[in-house]
């Protein structure tokens, strides 16, 4: 239980190879964690289904600390976070406002129908708050926003079909540069690896959709131990290539097909399911998951004008 | 001498949710004389649902709820195989459970050690837990340093259950191996083997830890099997099919009115959804879900809620574990904060042990999915639960894409709003003549609301009546 802040930087040192940290860094970081100047988190939810908090939750590393609860009784200062955080009511939003220098995370897009209020997070001075107004306050005052999810980053599968609450995502909604850790849900290690880079006061590179780069540089493709197998005509067979069946690995940038889930226990395609291209800033299209194909290739049958649009994938596949 | 108080965000519960809470004397106790439970979040899944392929609707229902996703999967496909009159081999109904089952275990586990326990200890004495709300404790400092020291090894087993559930799911949360007809995942020796010790060591735990804390909590707050009955309306849709034919159960459908221990037959006609006080057109209020709309208003007249009060037979039906295990003969002592808290580990217990049963019955190399047919037109609904409660689908195909879909989900029985005839939702009920020690701190009312589970952020406003 009782875990320092050098246990913190063990972990950050462990994930260094993974987020290109450097031993400089790590210093950095233990510096700062030593002033009193260490930025705190603010993590607010909005339109989203906090699987991204429960993901994060998930966390596990090589090294001491392993896990989610040896990091929050280490080094992060959590003001506010709904779902784990103990002061409820006023002595929760309180804590925020008493906060100067804080890294916010924006977990969940932002309606903007019915005047915001289809989703509110708190009371204050005895009125409702929407998510949008409590962003509007927080934002401008952070050293750094994290959108944390898809539905923060590009709005996500609330803000699809037509958007019944016309939800704009986190990202834009601020005006401001934000970092987006894309996917439905995030990655753990995607969220605790960004703020150990931040903590280290480096620049996190980000590509045209504000994901960082070390994390979405590469295509779930390029790394899937089924590029090149036998293609599956149909779900339920073993260790072929998912292609006809709708997958989304060649157009989605992510990391699942070496850094795995859960604890390296499994992923999308090795529990014989297509990439849904859930860390693209397209998800969810109008089209069907099973797509390209359509929903006929659900049934193992193919469609006209696969070819063309597959050669298109395979194309944009081969510039990276 | 009158007081207002407002409390706000109640928090460790998940979504977003408000509980207006008057507190006056009645009969010279200090107690709960108004409640107005309201959902604060719509998305509007059944609206953007309208118009995409129906073999979407497992993946896109997930994203109902990261908590528990996989009951919305589950129903999805099961709403799609009864529109094509699809079975499904054994080998995808036991990943199917398998999956759905280690949902359930690590939800109730993260429920009662992250969101409900710290209603009844201090947590950690830093932030995030730091809490001015240290009020009725009763545990001495042993036992609190116990519960807490459970308490971070809970989130470790919430993690194992969530691993558990990707040995075959692929991940958690939202789950890619849910389709109609079955289940993509080909299971391996090596998968089995690998379940088969996250199973033993969550039950282990359940055995050992859970279980012996949940009854030290109902020893210690023995008070608590008195407060926060209300109704005593429980329903179970039933879930976790023992056979391909569905005709078996783990859990048995049902329902019972005030509390009683015998039970009657459920059938879907009988559940309708009112919206008089949400915010939803009054025009769309009193219709089955095969035949509902989802269309909001904001502001409305009388309306304080973004969900709908879901009825059965016109009454407010609470569920959750205790209901389930009501209806399997398992558990019915009473209807309370601790019958929701023990039903809950209890049926932990259960699940786990059915999980190592279903595991020992998949066959290596045997299939995992048979090809459906789901028709360009029609009908059709999937019933089942979530940890937290009865959960149902309902879908309308019209030229091979979904026209209408409509969702009921626990916690909206659970805590729906006034229903059209005013009466109260379960929770409403529930948190009624609450006695409250200090109106500004309501840890009672607190401890009434969390032993729902209720899957919604929460904000209570404390009002003292003038």
């Amino acid at each position: 239980m009782n875990v320092s802040r050098r246990d913190f930087l063990r972990m950050c040192g462990v994930s260094a190879a993974a987020f290109g940290l450097t031993c400089t860094d790590v210093k950095a970081i233990e510096t700062l964690l030593a002033s009193s100047n260490a930025p705190a988190v603010i993590w607010l939810q909005g339109s989203s289904c906090n699987g991204c908090s429960i993901s994060l939750l998930n966390r596990i590393s090589d090294s001491s600390p392993k896990t989610i609860d040896e990091l929050l009784l280490g080094p992060i200062d959590l003001i506010f976070h709904p779902n784990v955080m103990g002061p409820s009511g006023s002595e929760a939003v309180a804590a925020i406002r008493a906060t100067k220098n804080y890294i916010l995370v924006l977990e969940g897009g932002v309606p903007t129908a019915f005047d915001g209020m289809a989703c509110i997070v708190w009371s204050e001075n005895g009125k409702d708050v929407s998510y949008g107004e409590a962003i509007r306050s927080l934002a401008p005052g952070a050293s750094k926003i994290i959108c944390v999810g898809q539905c923060a980053c590009f709005g996500g599968i609330p803000a699809s079909g037509k958007n019944p609450t016309q939800i704009v995502s986190a990202a834009s909604y601020t005006g401001m540069e934000t970092i987006n850790i894309a996917g439905c849900p995030t990655h753990p290690d995607w969220i605790v690896g960004t703020i150990a880079q931040l903590l280290a006061g480096n620049s996190v590179p980000l590509d045209e959709y504000g994901r960082p780069v070390s994390i979405f540089g590469e295509t779930v493709h390029a790394n899937c131990p089924r590029l090149g197998k036998e293609k599956a005509v149909t779900f339920g067979e073993t260790d072929k290539c998912l292609m006809d069946l709708g997958c989304r690995g060649p157009s989605t940038f992510a990391p699942c097909p070496y850094q795995k889930w859960n604890n390296n226990v499994s992923w999308c395609v090795n529990a014989g399911s297509n990439c849904m291209g859930c860390t693209d800033p397209t998800f969810p299209t109008a089209e069907s998951f099973y797509s390209p194909l359509g929903l006929s290739s659900f049934y193992g049958n193919k469609k006209k004008g696969r070819k063309d649009r597959r050669d298109d994938r395979d194309g944009r596949d081969d510039r990276d | 001498m009158s007081t207002f108080t407002i409390i706000d965000p109640i928090t460790r519960i998940e979504g977003h949710m408000k509980v207006d809470v008057t507190v006056d004397a009645h009969r010279g106790v200090q107690q709960v004389v108004d409640v107005h439970v309201a959902g604060n979040l719509f998305r509007g899944f059944e609206n953007f649902l309208v118009g995409r392929e129906p073999t979407d609707a497992q993946h896109i229902t997930q994203r109902i709820c990261g908590v528990c996703p996989i009951p919305h999967g589950m129903a999805a496909v099961m709403t799609l195989d009864a529109a094509s009159k699809t079975a499904i081999p054994l080998n995808g109904l036991i990943q199917r459970n398998l999956v759905l089952g280690a949902n359930f275990v690590e939800s109730h586990i993260l429920h009662f050690y992250l969101l409900s326990a710290l209603d009844y200890i201090d947590g950690p004495a830093q932030r995030p837990w730091l809490s001015s709300w240290s009020i009725d404790r009763r545990f001495n400092a042993d036992q609190t340093a116990g519960l807490i020291g459970h308490y971070l090894k809970a989130i470790e087993m919430k993690r194992k259950g969530q691993e558990a559930a990707a040995v075959f799911g692929g991940k958690q949360p939202h789950s890619p191996a849910y389709i109609p007809g079955g289940f993509t995942n080909v299971p391996t020796q090596e998968q089995i083997t690998m379940f088969a010790q996250y199973a033993d060591e969550l039950l282990d735990f359940i055995n050992n830890v859970y279980i012996p804390d949940a009854e030290a909590l109902a020893s210690v707050y023995e008070d608590y099997t008195e407060i926060g009955g209300g109704y005593g309306n429980l329903l179970s849709f039933g879930c976790f099919d023992e056979d391909v034919a569905g005709k078996k159960k783990l859990f048995a459908p049902g329902y019972v009115l005030k509390g009683s221990r015998k039970k009657s037959t459920f059938a879907e006609a009988q559940i309708t959804e009112q919206v008089k006080y949400g915010w939803y057109k009054n025009s769309t209020s009193k219709l089955k879900p095969s035949k509902g709309k989802t269309e909001a208003t904001y502001p409305k007249d009388d309306a304080y809620s973004w969900m709908k009060s879901p009825r059965y037979m016109n009454a407010p039906m609470e569920v959750g574990p205790l209901a389930r295990m009501w209806m399997s003969g398992d558990y019915n002592e009473g209807v309370s904060v601790m019958d929701r808290q023990l039903a809950r580990a209890y049926e932990a217990q259960k699940i786990t042990e059915a999980m190592k049963r279903w595991l020992a019955q998949i066959r290596v190399g045997d299939p995992v999915f048979n090809k459906t047919s789901i028709p360009a037109k029609g009908t059709a609904f999937g019933l089942t639960e979530a940890p937290r409660g009865a959960l149902g689908h309902w879908l309308k195909l019209e030229g091979g894409k979904i026209a209408a879909y409509q969702v009921i989900t626990p916690t909206c029985w659970n805590c729906s709003p006034r229903d059209d005839k005013k009466q109260l939702g379960p929770m409403e009920k529930a948190i009624m003549g609450t006695v409250v020690q200090d109106p500004e701190r309501p840890v009672e009312v607190l401890r009434v609301v969390h032993s729902f589970d209720p899957c919604l952020d929460c904000a209570v406003h404390v009002m003292r009546a003038k």
